[in-house]
This record gives structure tokens, C-alpha cells and sequence, in this order.
């Protein structure tokens, strides 16, 4: 079976054992705290050749995500948008766990769900992508590369995302005699919030922030919630087998909404920075 | 082909202000990638790559495993922001056949028949693209083997040579391998003195292959110190002698 | 030879020129000795190897390992032995011979996820490893901390004579298990002494290599820093090495006593049944890291024996040849020694290096204390 690659690591009943023990009485392998996030690198505008990019390493997960910018014919149905498109790959540089080959349905919903919070809370305001109505617009692929796998690669790639599309700029395209030109010159990125996800896990009856390699092998039910700078929600998955209470989808949605204002300022710091 | 301007000037310095005999900046760290059972991370000029090795390890799928001997299985891809037009994830021609000059650059390194049954698997993920990436690409996996622990009989050191305004030059980068007349990417294995990639593609007549070979192959040489000393800052730090342990 | 230091070495690297016999991790070119692995190179008694600091774990006979259970067919389960070659365990060994897959529960036994010492009775270029859990201290491990380490550098982590692990075992009031493979799992009463000797052990992993690490470690685990009054070994002992070459022994010093035990044994290293005594030796195995031998050599040797598979065949002239791999035709006898073999394995991974020492002698006793009771009963 191709599908579900990653989920398929064994983990030792030993190891698996000491986990949820510790987990029973609030701990964690590692040492973590239950609601402690893995630290964060972020460094951004590492590869020159793209309008921008960051490398994101969160604990030993770590995400490039590059930019590049086209021009283009706008979707169907979206005449007057730009074009985001968000993609993702797991390399097999990644893990033992993966072969070269198109990407599998873990790495599809990944690369969906990371463009399902950036799309949906408008971070990035196409409206300001349409060069010629209908005909010619800006568009945008973000493509991440997974560096080394070691859980929760839905945040991960997200931040990597987020933080190149924050430090991006992009070029200035215009028309003359209804061609394309690029003027060589560049602009900010029209940015509206700073999306940020977080993803927790339920192993038996406790739920966990950011998930390792191994915590993911033993989950029952994963939940990644997106928020926006005013800690609105925007997006949401559930995933895996496993179901949670309401409750535990409540207690799941605040969690979402305070650790991500953490991250959030993080994420803020580079905008700062960038000017 | 044709040269639209200058690419050495007067003084004899190229676009990147280097002399005809100079190699780029070249950066190595070894270990880079946690999983990986070896990785290094290369930034050759402006081309930064990562290559990890995983193995020897079980074939899959089982068929493909050889009775007598280690397959090797090499994978070179671009990342699609690493050239200036966005390139397409899926493999391109182009990568497919680096992906085959690589394997057999490093297979007669290798000694595959110690690992009978088993694979190995070379990835070379280019995360930003500047001339001469397969050249670098190998360079760094022969580090990387060796990081992995395989049986390797010598490293193998590559680096191209090429006709730029008529003359020889050593590493030509992006600019000179568009514009240039020529461009012949070599890797050598130095103690076995032997080539293991060799191609052309470009026009030099007898005198000028000679030269450009020579000065690919010494290319070669000042790129095997570069891999030898990442090596040996990985595994002995600052230490170059061996200390024994006091009791 | 005797002008030859240790030095650090990278594939393609000349060691010396001139005639020396290759041993491990190294390939003659013309008249050169050539380094094949990363590592720190050294003149043996009888020729020239490499230490190698990086590198998978290639299964050999005898070698015990931590493997862990990944899945399972009607008749065998397949173990990750953290190699290139993935290993069976017969349901039959676990079961008896008599094993039924329709009458025998396997799961209830081994499930996947089941983590198991076990050792190598079966493995050449032909097959992949077959193991066994029939010796005391093998079999399901219940407990502790499992953590990998390189597998080249599990004898710097038994230290000599066991006493790099012993250090830490008595400091941190665990007991630590180490495979051959580089699996280790930790067990103790508190869990911080099992944190601090886990942080020891990838220390010594870390730092494999590097000067006075035994100091450091002691540091780490705050130990008072006494040189142990243990007699010098190495220096009474290898005499007959070269002196020059005296320093690089200690860390083989181990095995000096065993091969003068050999001695009536032709001292030839490319006589492939030799070779095979000597690998099949368990204090080598435990403690130096060279005798790990390669495939490569072991075609060598399969090839200069008429094709036999050497690796698993000691004739019945090697006398302290360790309980064959055959399965099959495993005898009582045979499970005495292995019984005896496993203790003074266990000895060593648990920490009585004592009896890991004597190991040769050991196996001798061993076997006369069995015969005597053979007679008896």
C-alpha cells in the first residue's frame, strides 16, 4: 500500500508503553510538557533564485518552501483573482519511509490543507494579482520541500509557507501592447493576516500539541486548526481514524487560538525585520 | 551558442570576478539530514544542494534486488523554485539521464559486491540551481556515501571545465554554460586515477580539449580537498592526529 | 610495520605502501594499502585495518542483537534487526519443532512491536539472518529504555573489558543491554538514572572517537576519576605485538589472551576456517570492533574453502568453535555450550564483564563441567 507511508512506522510496544504511561500523567518523551510546542527555526530568503523563501525547522521536522511568481490565466471561476497555488513534496531524502514518486495521499492532503489556511484567511489578497481581468493574472506557486521528516509536517509546512510568502517580494509585471513585461522592479506582497496552524493529536484519552514521528504512530485522531491574526478560525481538518468528543473539539479550538498567537508573534518577528 | 558579449574581460576576470583558473566558493557540512544514514549539504557558487544517502538497506520492491551485489539507485531533482522559470515537480528528461551519469559516476567508487541483496539509494534534491549541479551533486554524494559508512575503494572529486571567449576556464557557472562555447563536466577519482564521468557539449578542437580535460581534472583535484577536509572536520573536529586515551 | 602510527583515514586514503596483508575495511592497490571506510587506521598483528566510525550494521554468526518484531508469516516472524537485511525468527524455535500454525498461537507469543535479544545462528551472501531466542537472557525483553546507537561504535560503548559500560552501569544503578547491532535499552528503578545513562551512552556515541572520553564521561556521571588497579592487560599480553604498535593494541588488548589460546591453530588470518574461529570468538566479537568481518571477505572465504559456506560450518577440529548454526542437528551438547556462551554474553551486556573475560576459558569449563554431568546422568 502507498498510501499512509508514514504512518506505518513501527513503534516499539516498549517505547509506545513508556509513552502513554507518561502521557497518563500529563508527560511527555522528551520531557515536553502536553501543550509545549518543538522549537522553532525559521530563516527566510535562503534560496535567491526564488521571489522568496523560507526553511522552517520545527523540532527535527524540517520544510524549505520557495516562491515563484508567473503570469498567468486565472482559474475558472475566479476571473478576477490572482492564482495561488501551494504544493508540497515529500522528498525521499526525507526519511527511509519514502520513495521517489508522485506524491502519495498523505502528501496530497498535506499540500491541501496547508493551502486550505492560507487561502481561506486571505493572507495573500488576490484581488491585487488580476493584471488584465479575466485574462491575465499574477500567479503564485508555493512549492515546499520536505527536508527531514520527524512529525507534524502539517504545521511545519505551514510556518515554511507563511514565512517565505511574509519575507517574499514580489516582481512587477505590466502590460504593454497586451504583452507581459517584467519591469524588473519588485513590491511587498499585498499580505491582510498572518494565518497560523496548529495541529494536536489524541492518543488514548489526551490530546497533545504538536506531534513527533512516534507520537503520530500511536495516535487515535489528529486535528489541525488555523486561525487568523484576529484569532479567527479558518480552516480546519480533522484527520485520521480516530473520532474526538465535543468537548475535546472545544478545549482542541482554544488551545488552537493561544498557541497560535505564540507562534503567530514569531512569525511577526520576520515581518519586522523584512521592513 | 553565439556570444552576445564579452564574458572575460581585460584583465582576465569573468563575470563572477573570478580568474580562468579559479573554482567557486564551495561549502560543505557534513550530516546535515537526521534520518539519513549519511547527507551533505553543498553550496557550490550559487547551486545548493542536499544529498542523502540511505543505505545499504532492504530492496523493495524484493525483485529488483541483484544476488551478488549492492544496487545502487541514484535520484537527482531540481526543487521547483531552484531555477528562474518555476520547473515542473514531476522528472524531467534531463534529470532522468543525471540521474543515470550520476549512478554511474560513483558505482566504480562503490564496492557493491560487499552488500549483496541490499540497496542503496542516492538522493540529490537541488534546492537552488547555478551550473555545474551535477558535478556538485556528485561531489557531495561521494561524501555522503562515505559519511553513510559504505566501502568505497576512493571518493570521487567532479567539476567541470569549458570554452568561454575562446579561452579554457575551470567551473563555468550559469552565465558561461549558456553562453559560452563549451561545457565538459568531469569527475575523477584521484587516487585511482581514473574518470568516471566524462561529457561535451560544445565545440574544441584537439589543443583545446587537451586543456580543458588537464584543467577539469585539476578542477577535480582542488574539489577532492575541499570533500576531504568536510570529512575529516565531521568525524575528527580540529583533531588531526590520533591521541590515545590516558589511563 | 612497526613504523606505523594510527592515523584518521577516508575512502581512497593510503595507509602505508609495501607488503602488508589487508584486514578489515581496507583493499590493496598495486603496493599500496588503501583505506575503504571512514575511520582510524591501525597495523594488527597481522596486517592492516581500518576502524570504521560510520556504517550500518552487517549481521555476522553468533552476534547477539535487540531486534524488534515488524511482522510475521504463518511460519516465521520477520525482525528488524537495524541492518540492511531484515531477519527471521522460525516460529519453530520459539515453539518447538512440533509447532502447528493451525494449533499454536504465534501473536500470543510475539506481536509486532515486541522488541527481543536474540542471537544469529544462520547468515551468508545467500540468505538473510535466521535467529534464535532459545539461551537464557534471550528472548522478549519487558522492559526499558530502547535507544540506537551507531553499530560501530558499540565497542567503544563496552569499553575494555567492559568497563566503559560498567562505569555507567554502576553510576546510574541501571542495567544496559547492548546488541551487537547498536540497540541498546536501558532498565533501571528510577527513571533518572535511566535518563542519565541514556544521555552517558549517546555521549560515548558522540564522541566516539575523541581523547580521554572515559574521563569525561566520569565527569558527566560525577564518579571520582580512579584509575581502575586493574593489571595492564594489554601490555602483559601482547607481547607478541610489535611495540611500536603496543599503544594501538589497547584497544584490542581483549583479544590478545584469546588468540594466544589459538595458538595451536595455524596463524594464517586468510585461512578461511580461522577466520571464522576467530569471528565466532564472542569476547572478540564483544569487544573489538575489527573482527567485524565482511561480506566481501567472507566470499574470500567461501570462495578459497571449495565453495563451502564457511560461515556457518566449523569442522570439529575447532575446538572452542562456539555452538555451530545448524539448527538442525543441534544437540544437547550444543545447547550446553550455547547456554554457557549466553551467560558470559549476558555477563558482558549486563555488566559482569568478569566472566566475559574468562569467556574463552569459560567455554571450555563449560563444556568439561557438561560432559561431567553427561557422564553423570
Amino acid at each position: 500500500m502507498s498510501a499512509s507511508k508514514r504512518s506505518t512506522i513501527i513503534v516499539e510496544h516498549l517505547r509506545r508503553q513508556q509513552m502513554l504511561d507518561l502521557i497518563s500523567v500529563g508527560k511527555r518523551l522528551q520531557g515536553r510538557a502536553l501543550d509545549e510546542m518543538r522549537p522553532l527555526e525559521i530563516e527566510v530568503d535562503i534560496i535567491k533564485k526564488a521571489n522568496g523563501s523560507a526553511k522552517v525547522k520545527l523540532g527535527d521536522s524540517e520544510v524549505v518552501a520557495g516562491i515563484k511568481v508567473e503570469t498567468g490565466e486565472p482559474f475558472e471561476g475566479l476571473e478576477n483573482k490572482g492564482a495561488l497555488i501551494i504544493q508540497a513534496e515529500v522528498l525521499p531524502i526525507a526519511s527511509p519511509h519514502v520513495e521517489p514518486g508522485p506524491p502519495d495521499e498523505d502528501t496530497i492532503e498535506l499540500a491541501r490543507v496547508v493551502d486550505r489556511g492560507i487561502r481561506e484567511s486571505e493572507m495573500l489578497n488576490l484581488d491585487k494579482l488580476v493584471l488584465v481581468p479575466g485574462k491575465i493574472v499574477y500567479t503564485v506557486f508555493v512549492d515546499c520541500s520536505i527536508i527531514n521528516t520527524d512529525g507534524n509536517l502539517l504545521d511545519a509546512t505551514s510556518y515554511a509557507v507563511v514565512s517565505a510568502l511574509l519575507s517574499c517580494k514580489l516582481p512587477v509585471f505590466e502590460i504593454h501592447d497586451g504583452k507581459v513585461v517584467d519591469t524588473g522592479k519588485t513590491q511587498d506582497p499585498p499580505l491582510t493576516t498572518i494565518p497560523v496552524s496548529i495541529t494536536q493529536v489524541r492518543i488514548g484519552d489526551t490530546i497533545i500539541l504538536d506531534p513527533t514521528a512516534e507520537e503520530e504512530a500511536c495516535m487515535n485522531a489528529r486535528i489541525t486548526i488555523t486561525t487568523n491574526s484576529e484569532s479567527c478560525y479558518a480552516a480546519i481538518q480533522k484527520g485520521f481514524t480516530g473520532g474526538f468528543t465535543i468537548e475535546q473539539i472545544k478545549k482542541a479550538a482554544e488551545t488552537a487560538r493561544i498557541k497560535g498567537e505564540q507562534v503567530r508573534a514569531k512569525l511577526q518577528e520576520l515581518t519586522n525585520k523584512n521592513g | 551558442m553565439s556570444q552576445t558579449r564579452s564574458l572575460i574581460d581585460k584583465q582576465g576576470k569573468r563575470t563572477d570576478g573570478r580568474t580562468v583558473e579559479q573554482l567557486r566558493e564551495v561549502k560543505m557540512a557534513v550530516g546535515v539530514v537526521k534520518n539519513a544514514d549519511g547527507s551533505v549539504f553543498i553550496e557550490f557558487g550559487k547551486n545548493k544542494i542536499i544529498v542523502a544517502v540511505y543505505g545499504p538497506r532492504e530492496v523493495h520492491p524484493k525483485h529488483m534486488a541483484q544476488s551478488d551485489r549492492c544496487v545502487l539507485r541514484c535520484r537527482y531533482h531540481m526543487s521547483p523554485f531552484s531555477t528562474d522559470t518555476r520547473k515542473n515537480p514531476a522528472p524531467s528528461r534531463r534529470e532522468v539521464e543525471i540521474s543515470k551519469v550520476m549512478r554511474e559516476a560513483l558505482e566504480p567508487a562503490l564496492m557493491l559486491e560487499d552488500y549483496p541483496r541490499a540497496a542503496i539509494d542516492v538522493y540529490v534534491e537541488v534546492l537552488q540551481a547555478d551550473g555545474g549541479s551535477r558535478c556538485a551533486g556528485i561531489s557531495a554524494a561521494s561524501v555522503a556515501l562515505a559519511d553513510a559508512g559504505i566501502n568505497m575503494r576512493d571518493l570521487v572529486a567532479a567539476c567541470a571545465a569549458g570554452k568561454v571567449d575562446d579561452k579554457i576556464v575551470l567551473d563555468i557557472n550559469d552565465t558561461e554554460d549558456k553562453e559560452g562555447g563549451a561545457d565538459m563536466p568531469v569527475a575523477y577519482m584521484p587516487h585511482l586515477d581514473e574518470v568516471t564521468l566524462l561529457q561535451l557539449d560544445g565545440i574544441l578542437t584537439r589543443d583545446q580539449f587537451n586543456q580543458c580535460f588537464d584543467t577539469a581534472v585539476e578542477g577535480c583535484k582542488m574539489v577532492y580537498e575541499i570533500q576531504k577536509q568536510a570529512l575529516m572536520q565531521k568525524y575528527f573536529g580540529n583533531e588531526t592526529e590520533v591521541k590515545e586515551e590516558v589511563q | 610495520m612497526q613504523e606505523l602510527k594510527r592515523k584518521y583515514v577516508i575512502p581512497g586514503d593510503k595507509i602505508v605502501d609495501g607488503n602488508f596483508r589487508p584486514l578489515m575495511n581496507v583493499i590493496r592497490i598495486g603496493d599500496s594499502i588503501i583505506s575503504t571506510r571512514i575511520g582510524i587506521a591501525e597495523a594488527g598483528r597481522d596486517g592492516i585495518k581500518v576502524i570504521p566510525l560510520s556504517g550500518v550494521y552487517i549481521p555476522r554468526i553468533n552476534d547477539i542483537v535487540i531486534g524488534k518484531i515488524v511482522d510475521r508469516s504463518s511460519l516465521s516472524w520477520d525482525v528488524d534487526i537495524n541492518s540492511c537485511f531484515s531477519a527471521h525468527l522460525p516460529a519453530q524455535d520459539v515453539f518447538g519443532r512440533d509447532f502447528s500454525p493451525a494449533r499454536d498461537d504465534m501473536n500470543r507469543e510475539m506481536a509486532t512491536g515486541d522488541l527481543i535479544t536474540a542471537r544469529i545462528i544462520a547468515f551468508d551472501r545467500t540468505r538473510d539472518p535466521m535467529l534464535t531466542v532459545q539461551d537464557r537472557d534471550l528472548g522478549k525483553i519487558p522492559r526499558g529504555e530502547s535507544l540506537k546507537i551507531s553499530a560501530t561504535r558499540v565497542p567503544r560503548l563496552i569499553g575494555k573489558r567492559g568497563s566503559m559500560i560498567q562505569t555507567i552501569e554502576q553510576a546510574t544503578q541501571t542495567r544496559v543491554i547492548i546488541g551487537q547491532n547498536g540497540v541498546v535499552v536501558v532498565t533501571g528503578r528510577s527513571q533518572g538514572g535511566i535518563e542519565l545513562a541514556v544521555k552517558a551512552i549517546k555521549m560515548v556515541e558522540e564522541e566516539a572517537h575523541t581523547s580521554n572520553l572515559t574521563q569525561r564521561i566520569k565527569v558527566l556521571l560525577n564518579v571520582p576519576d580512579t584509575t581502575p588497579a586493574q593489571p595492564q592487560l594489554s601490555q602483559s599480553t601482547s607481547s607478541s605485538v610489535p611495540a611500536a604498535m603496543s599503544a594501538t593494541s589497547k584497544d584490542i588488548s581483549e583479544v590478545s589472551p584469546t588468540k594466544s589460546e589459538l595458538q595451536s591453530a595455524p596463524n594464517d588470518i586468510q585461512q578461511p576456517l580461522r577466520k571464522e574461529q576467530q569471528s565466532q570468538d564472542k569476547e572478540e566479537q564483544e569487544q573489538q570492533p575489527s573482527s567485524r568481518h565482511h561480506l566481501g571477505q567472507e566470499k574470500a572465504s567461501v570462495s578459497s574453502s571449495d565453495g563451502s559456506p564457511s560461515s556457518s560450518s566449523p569442522t570439529s577440529a575447532d575446538a572452542i568453535s562456539l555452538p555451530s548454526s545448524h539448527s538442525k542437528s543441534r544437540s544437547q551438547d550444543e545447547r550446553g555450550r550455547k547456554s554457557d556462551d549466553q551467560r558470559s554474553v549476558a555477563g558482558v551486556t549486563g555488566g559482569d564483564t568478569r566472566k566475559a573475560k574468562t569467556y574463552v576459558k569459560g567455554v571450555h569449563e563449560g563444556l568439561q563441567e557438561h560432559d561431567k554431568k553427561e557422564a553423570n546422568s
